[in-house]
């Protein structure tokens, strides 16, 4: 007997099936609830940010055709180490007021090529082994057999134009806005991604190709500075890979001081370019990029308008189904033949 | 021998299923140049799911030998160095001897040497080998019967036996035993085969022929398949596709990148630095494509194979642990053994059924009787008897306690009044029941009478009158003895007049001790009818309106009469007989007409209502798998009549029915005419149609079938037997037969062979093209277990065959309905629901990479984290998935049983194909859409809300990725329809995963230690902190979910389905809770009346007449009798001739191979 008990199966819920469970099945007035409710909520956001982006304001100056004499003397591969700078003159008619930052944008740079993305040691640059030069290619050694520091196709393309924006007082006086490199990195970054080499060794053989010259990598920043190296600004910012091939990347911000304590004000500006980046070679176009405040521009306009088309949507359905949910109902018969079902 | 070598098969599908993707893994180990993926995204996962696999073999392995060994390892006794010592089944060799013992299972294909009856006879039960209930007679060569149970005497038994090769024949058997210089001819009558159950005979000795696989039963059985499911094969067509699909996307952006690498890319050579060699675009658009298979291969979901497997194996151990499937009775639980089958039980549309032991119980009994015009043992008809019963129920019983048999159950009080007024025509028709029968009596060891029947329904008739007070006790070849009411009475046994097929009745012709000669004789009421005296008319039509009655509720019945002889007269016959036994040639006629002359101007008595048990809840289970639109069709190896019967009492066949076909030609022309008929009945005259052997395209055959499917109205039903099947399974007949059996509503093949069964199945295997069923209890139903696509052994009796060879057993057939019903149909549901998201799923995570691909040049750069690609499939999206491919409900099973249309979608194949699989993908292709050019268009010329960066590459990466997750997460909360807590665990439980991990590998502790390995330092933490990353998110899922919920709204709303519908109402009914209502009992509505439906066996009259059977204790005293009325050493052979000749006629196998 104790044997046939055996073999009668547990009566559990699990056993038999019989878990307590709710039965998922959406009536038509949660249906039409469900797609109120999302539609209110896009409607509102898409509304917020609309008026956002807005009240946003963005000044972009291409000045890839501009400075496009200085592109042509960069090209002769003679005038190399020639330095060639160029002007930009612009007004602003209505003064930009709070945080400023100024970025700079490459049009149909793929930064995301395979290749590209991963020729690159974070062995090295998290600065516990200079030697790590592994998945560099083609950067890894310099002439001489030693390392190139900081290795790696994308650490030795940075973008190295220098952008200076003036202010015209007056027709006379023009002077430099202040401009601050910090704080566009992340805290991680700036303590856990990326670290300087030991500085005794930093001397000695530290040196990176800048596309078609040289540089030292302690030549980034002032000599003594902590940013000399690679927790420079400008280089993290390139070294964080771009994901789509249009993209604008931090370049500075504005440091609210004296004239500028409230941001930019109305007036002409011009930025003075050392032109050292040829996009000219590959057919792109680079950019400047002036922005108020946080600037999610591109973002807040598709966001808006995917929100906007969102609402629409639900609004239509919840149009189309009230009254024809019953009409449904009630002639379910003309719907069968409609479909001819 | 029933071990398998499924293992090695079962392993290679898989591999074969994953060696696409396995070979190009390997592949890009060995060039470095079109990696683009690390080695563990794509070997972490294989590994898990060969491993899986791997195991979960091993344990259905080894399931599978435990039951084996089962039957294997039963022992028997074997004559080894002269002593008798058990051993295995398996262990039994050609030429040993073997000892039997009453009810044991043969182990071998033996020759009967010798046994515990005299004359060397031995009985055995054949039911498992073709159904048939009655007991045979075997009987050993007299030269072997002497050695007894002499063991030393058989130890030194030396004969050598020649005889034909191992083969299906169950019928035949020709060989020689050569024994101390004589040569005895050997046939089956001497051969027990294996399968068999030795009955009434306490011991036997036999020596064994064929062992093992080369027994008739392993030769019949069939070759065992590897089965798979529908699902199977269009799962394996759809990786195919989608490896063509794989394949296809990979030109696309090779070609992609050759031309971007001619227009555009060779200006970013400037750094880039490529060397020389690979500034050939086509070289590098080569490499693209590998790079992109490798990428895209997650589009062929290695993970689904095992993962399908896992949910069948969830679905199996359901089955098995279903407590309204185990049956308390003989405490057998439901059992799946096979675990790959089990959404085909939600597609079947055929179901093949053996009769003995499956729709019956193969018990019979004593329901009801009408004497004298008068019914008694009315029970379930008036509701007033009804509750009458319930109050007193005790079986009505007048003999002594002792002499009652416990089993018999009869409930009449009226009946008991009648006895004991002493109606004599209560009496008379008491006697008849004990003297009119074929019944050997014996006492065992406590002094109980045994009855030792050879057909169950005169068991069951003498049973009843022992009951009531008239026992029969004990007889001699002349002399019956029985008690009647105490009173010991000994008639005089002067004729038995023998039942055969034709005659469908049986007489004894007695004196009583008052002198008088009587007649008793009882048969089919047809043939009775027409011979009764004049006299009878008032009692016959009373009679013939309770045989009705009797016949409505689908019980056996039989005419009881008697005749009263004078002395003279009989004396007359007798001596006629005496010379029609004498005389050489046409003795049987003559014979035959001397019965016939006696046997008429019958008085009626009444008649007799038997009970053939169906298995509890038949009807029920018949009525409600036809409401499934499930035919079933009903193969049986016993004969036309009884299978006829149990098509009524299962009301399969009804009187309803506009047309019952009967095809029981022995020739190739007849059943070709019979089918002919049979046609032009079914679609009118005015529709001619080709006898199907001119080579008629098949295309057209099937389009007419269509046709004809809808213009064939009211129900119809075929009855063929075994020798005109082997006829019509002929090529050019085969497709009529098929095309008129699939147009009936009912289809009874009797007298089958087990591999006609087997060949039936394949017929509608092959030519349907429909899913099948076939559900048995014994060995002979072995081979259509095997054919059909899904096998189902009734278990918990004593033979196992059915249930080793079966996919799925239980023990009651009434459990069909819940396994196909409930089981199956959940099993179908859930895993094409699984299927649908699964595909759905992979589509939308890998097509992502597509399209960023036109976005990165092509360059083979994933769009995710390479940790990501490697766990989405298997850590973060695997186990709600599972849970609802296990867990998911769409009805209840109460609400599926009392529904049973709810299986069409199944049989249609609805739920899962080529077109739903379109559907997954394109729904797919717009997830992967909406997933990639939202994220694409924020990412635009965007920055930080600080002014830091954000537009990176691994932010996108982390955004894409949490996207993902979410949305399928989203999905796969929107298909679950049954929410346990399990399903809750795990779709919350995958997205903390999710985050859980994503923050681990974005860590500073990981990248402190493995900086190349996860570069990702920090980026979720930065990202997700962003709140536009989580506009972005919500946008996504907003975007790729609602239209889709909006799209099955208005389907179900619109057009909903019979499923829609009633989870609707399922969902009302949860919230007021009424009482489940219940389907109301089927009534059986069938008047027709049984023939002599009994399974009966020509010849033992003789052999009781001749003594021969009977014990030496008490020998039977010669009287002149005896000896002029049979020939002493005839009787043998005439019970032999009959024998085969019954057998002969039901297995005319005309192709042995199938």
């Amino acid at each position: 007997m104790e044997h046939h008990l055996s073999r009668l199966p547990d009566n559990t819920a699990l056993r038999q099936q019989e878990l307590l469970a709710d039965w998922l099945h959406f009536s038509a007035k949660e249906v039409l609830f469900i797609f109120f409710a999302t539609g209110v909520f896009c409607l509102c956001m898409g509304i917020i940010l609309l008026l956002s982006a807005k009240s946003t304001r963005e000044m972009e100056i291409n000045y890839t055709k501009i400075c496009a004499n200085c592109a042509k003397v960069q090209e002769n591969v003679f005038n190399f180490d020639k330095e060639c700078t160029c002007s930009n003159p612009f007004s602003l008619t209505k003064k930009m007021k709070g945080n400023v930052y100024m970025y700079y944008k490459l049009h149909g740079f793929c930064q995301n090529l395979y290749r590209y993305i991963y020729s690159r040691s974070n062995r090295q640059l998290v600065g516990k082994d200079v030697k790590a030069v592994e998945g560099c290619a083609p950067f890894k050694m310099s002439h001489n057999e030693t390392p190139i520091v900081p290795c790696g196709a994308i650490d030795n393309s940075i973008f190295n134009d220098t952008i200076i924006l003036s202010y015209n007082v007056n027709s006379s006086l023009q002077i430099k806005v202040p401009m601050l490199k910090t704080g566009l990195t992340w805290w991680t970054d700036e303590y856990v991604k990326f670290q300087n080499p030991n500085t005794d060794n930093l001397f000695f053989s530290f040196y990176f190709i800048i596309l078609w010259g040289y540089k030292y990598s302690y030549e980034l920043d002032k000599k003594g500075s902590k940013k000399q190296c690679f927790l420079n600004d400008d280089f993290i910012a390139w070294i964080w890979t771009a994901a789509i091939p249009t993209f604008k990347k931090p370049y500075q911000h504005l440091n609210r001081t004296r004239h500028f304590t409230e941001g930019l004000p109305a007036g002409n500006y011009s930025f003075s370019i050392t032109y050292n980046f040829l996009v000219t070679r590959f057919h792109r176009k680079k950019s400047v990029i002036l922005c108020l405040s946080y600037t999610v521009t591109g973002a807040m306009t598709w966001l808006a308008t995917f929100s906007m088309l969102a609402v629409h949507m639900g609004l239509k359905n919840k149009k189309s189904l009230h009254p024809f949910h019953q009409h449904w109902l009630k002639i379910p018969l003309l719907s069968q033949l409609w479909f001819g079902k | 021998m029933f071990c398998s070598k499924k293992k090695s098969l079962e392993v290679e599908r898989i591999v074969k299923a994953n060696d696409r993707e396995y070979n190009e893994k390997f592949q890009y180990t060995l060039i470095p140049e079109i990696s683009s993926l690390t080695w563990f995204t794509t070997i972490v996962p294989l590994v898990l799911v060969i491993t899986m696999t791997a195991v979960k073999d091993a344990t259905d392995d080894y399931f599978r030998h435990k039951s084996d060994n089962q039957v294997n390892n039963r022992q028997s006794e074997v004559l080894i160095d002269s002593k008798l010592q058990n051993e295995k089944w398996m262990n039994v060799k050609v030429g040993d001897i073997i000892k039997l013992e009453n009810n044991q299972f043969v182990a071998a294909d033996l020759l009967l040497l010798s046994s515990s009856e005299p004359y060397g006879l031995c009985y055995i039960e054949t039911a498992e080998l073709d159904g048939e209930t009655n007991l045979k007679v075997r009987h050993a060569l007299s030269v072997t019967s002497e050695l007894g149970a002499d063991i030393s005497r058989l130890a030194r038994f030396d004969g050598i036996v020649v005889c034909e090769a191992p083969n299906n024949k169950l019928d035949k058997f020709a060989g020689v035993l050569s024994w101390k210089d004589s040569k005895h001819p050997l046939n089956n009558e001497k051969i027990i085969l294996r399968g068999c159950v030795l009955r009434n005979t306490s011991w036997c000795f036999g020596m064994v022929i064929f062992a093992g696989p080369d027994t008739k039963l392993m030769q019949n059985s069939g070759k065992t398949k590897f089965k798979r499911t529908s699902i199977d094969r269009l799962m394996n067509t759809l990786v195919l596709w989608i490896f063509g699909f794989l394949v296809c996307l990979g030109i696309v952006l090779a070609i992609g990148n050759s031309v971007w690498e001619n227009q555009v890319g060779d200006q970013f050579r400037t750094f880039l630095f490529w060397n020389e060699g690979e500034k050939n675009f086509v070289f590098s658009g080569f490499l693209t494509f590998w790079s992109y298979i490798i990428i895209l291969n997650t589009v062929v979901p290695i993970s689904l194979y095992v993962s399908v497997e896992v949910i069948r194996l969830g679905h199996s151990y359901f089955i098995n642990w279903d407590r309204k499937m185990y049956c308390s009775g003989n405490a057998t639980p439901a059992e799946a053994r096979t675990t790959t089958l089990n959404e085909e039980l939600g597609q079947i549309e055929y179901i093949f059924s053996d009769k003995t032991g499956t729709l019956t119980q193969n018990i019979m009994t004593f329901k009801r009787c009408s004497i004298n015009g008068r019914i008694y043992g009315e029970v379930h008809d008036d509701l007033d008897q009804e509750t009458e019963i319930t109050k007193k129920k005790e079986p009505v019983a007048v003999s002594v306690k002792s002499e009652v048999d416990r089993t018999f159950q009869f409930f009449d009080h009226h009946l008991m009044e009648s006895i004991k007024l002493g109606d004599p025509k209560v009496h008379e028709f008491l006697r008849i029941l004990a003297l009119c029968h074929t019944v050997m009596s014996e006492e065992n060891s406590s002094g109980q009478l045994i009855y030792q029947v050879q057909s169950p329904d005169e068991g069951a008739l003498v049973t009843a009158a022992r009951n009531l007070g008239f026992i029969f006790k004990s007889r001699t070849p002349q002399t019956i003895t029985i008690e009647e009411l105490g009173t010991i009475v000994t008639y005089q046994l002067l004729a038995f007049l023998d039942f055969n097929n034709i005659r469908k009745r049986m007489s004894v012709i007695v004196r009583n001790p008052e002198g008088q000669i009587k007649l008793y004789c009882k048969g089919a009421d047809t043939i009775l009818f027409e011979k009764l005296h004049p006299s009878n008319g008032d009692l016959l039509s009373l009679t013939s309106d309770h045989l009705s009655e009797f016949a409505g509720e689908g019980l056996r019945t039989l005419a009881i009469t008697y005749r009263d002889l004078d002395d003279k007269y009989f004396r007359e016959w007798h001596k006629m007989l005496e010379d029609a036994n004498t005389a050489t040639d046409k003795r049987d006629e003559w014979i035959a007409g001397l019965y016939e002359e006696i046997e008429k101007d019958l008085m009626l008595l009444g008649a007799t209502a038997v009970e053939d048990k169906l298995q509890e809840g038949v009807i029920e289970t018949i009525t409600s798998l036809s409401l499934a639109n499930i035919k079933i069709w009903v193969l049986t190896g016993d004969k036309q009549e009884t299978a006829i019967n149990i098509g009524y009492a299962c009301n399969m066949l009804t009187d309803d029915m506009n047309e019952v076909f009967v095809i029981a030609g022995n020739t190739a022309v007849e059943v070709r005419e019979e089918l002919r008929k049979a046609k032009e009945i079914l679609f009118g005259q005015n529709r001619s149609f080709s006898n199907g052997h001119v080579g008629c395209e098949k295309k057209q055959q099937l389009e007419l079938d269509l046709v004809v499917e809808e213009t064939v109205t009211g129900d119809y039903a075929l009855i063929i037997n075994g020798h005109s099947l082997a006829h019509a399974l002929e090529s050019d007949v085969k497709n009529d037969l098929l095309e008129l059996a699939c147009m009936c509503k009912t289809v009874v093949c009797c007298r089958v062979t087990p591999l006609q069964k087997a060949q039936v199945v394949e017929l509608v295997k092959k030519h349907r093209n429909a899913v099948t069923l076939a559900i048995g209890d014994g060995a002979n139903d072995v081979s259509m277990i095997k054919s059909a696509h899904i096998g189902v052994g009734i278990s918990g009796q004593e033979g196992l065959q059915a249930v080793l060879a079966s996919d799925y057993s239980f023990a009651q057939f009434r459990y069909l309905q819940r396994l196909l019903l409930v089981h199956g149909r959940w099993s179908y549901f859930r895993m094409c629901k699984f299927l649908c998201y699964f595909f759905y799923k992979n589509f939308a995570f890998t097509l992502v990479h597509f399209w960023f691909g036109f976005f990165c040049g092509f360059s083979a750069q994933t769009v995710y984290d390479q940790w990501f690609i490697t766990l989405f499939n298997i850590v973060y999206t695997s186990l709600p998935v599972l849970a609802m491919g296990i867990f998911d409900q769409d009805v209840s099973d109460q609400n599926s049983i009392d529904c049973p249309q709810l299986y069409e979608p199944g049989q249609l194949n609805l739920l899962f194909n080529k077109h739903k699989f379109f559907i997954c993908m394109l729904h797919g292709i717009y997830t992967s859409l909406a997933l990639f050019f939202i994220p694409y268009g924020t990412f635009y010329n965007a920055a930080g809300e600080d002014g830091q960066h954000i537009a990176d590459y691994q932010s996108f990466a982390v955004t894409m990725a949490t996207s993902l997750v979410i949305v399928v997460s989203v999905q796969i909360a929107l298909d679950t329809s049954y929410w346990t807590v399990i399903n809750h665990v795990f779709i919350w439980g995958s997205l903390a995963t999710y985050f859980s991990i994503l923050f681990t590998m974005h860590s500073n502790g990981i990248f402190g230690i493995f900086p190349n390995q996860f570069p990702f330092v920090g980026s979720a933490r930065h990202c997700l902190t962003q709140k536009c990353i989580w506009l972005v998110i919500l946008l996504t899922t907003v975007a790729s979910v609602m239209p889709v919920v909006a799209f099955r709204f208005l389907k179900v709303d619109l057009y909903p389905t019979l499923t829609d519908q009633i989870r609707r109402w399922q969902k009302a009914q949860k919230k007021s809770r009424p009482p489940s209502s219940r389907r109301p009992r089927a009534r059986r509505s069938s008047s027709r009346r049984s023939g002599y439906a009994f399974a009966h066996q020509e010849g033992y009259g003789e052999l009781i007449t001749s003594g021969k059977n009977m014990r030496a204790k008490n020998p039977p005293p010669t009287s002149g009798l005896e000896k002029t009325l049979y020939n002493s050493t005839s009787w043998i052979e005439n019970l032999c001739k009959k024998t085969t000749d019954t057998v002969n006629s039901f297995s005319q196998d005309k192709t042995v191979n199938l």
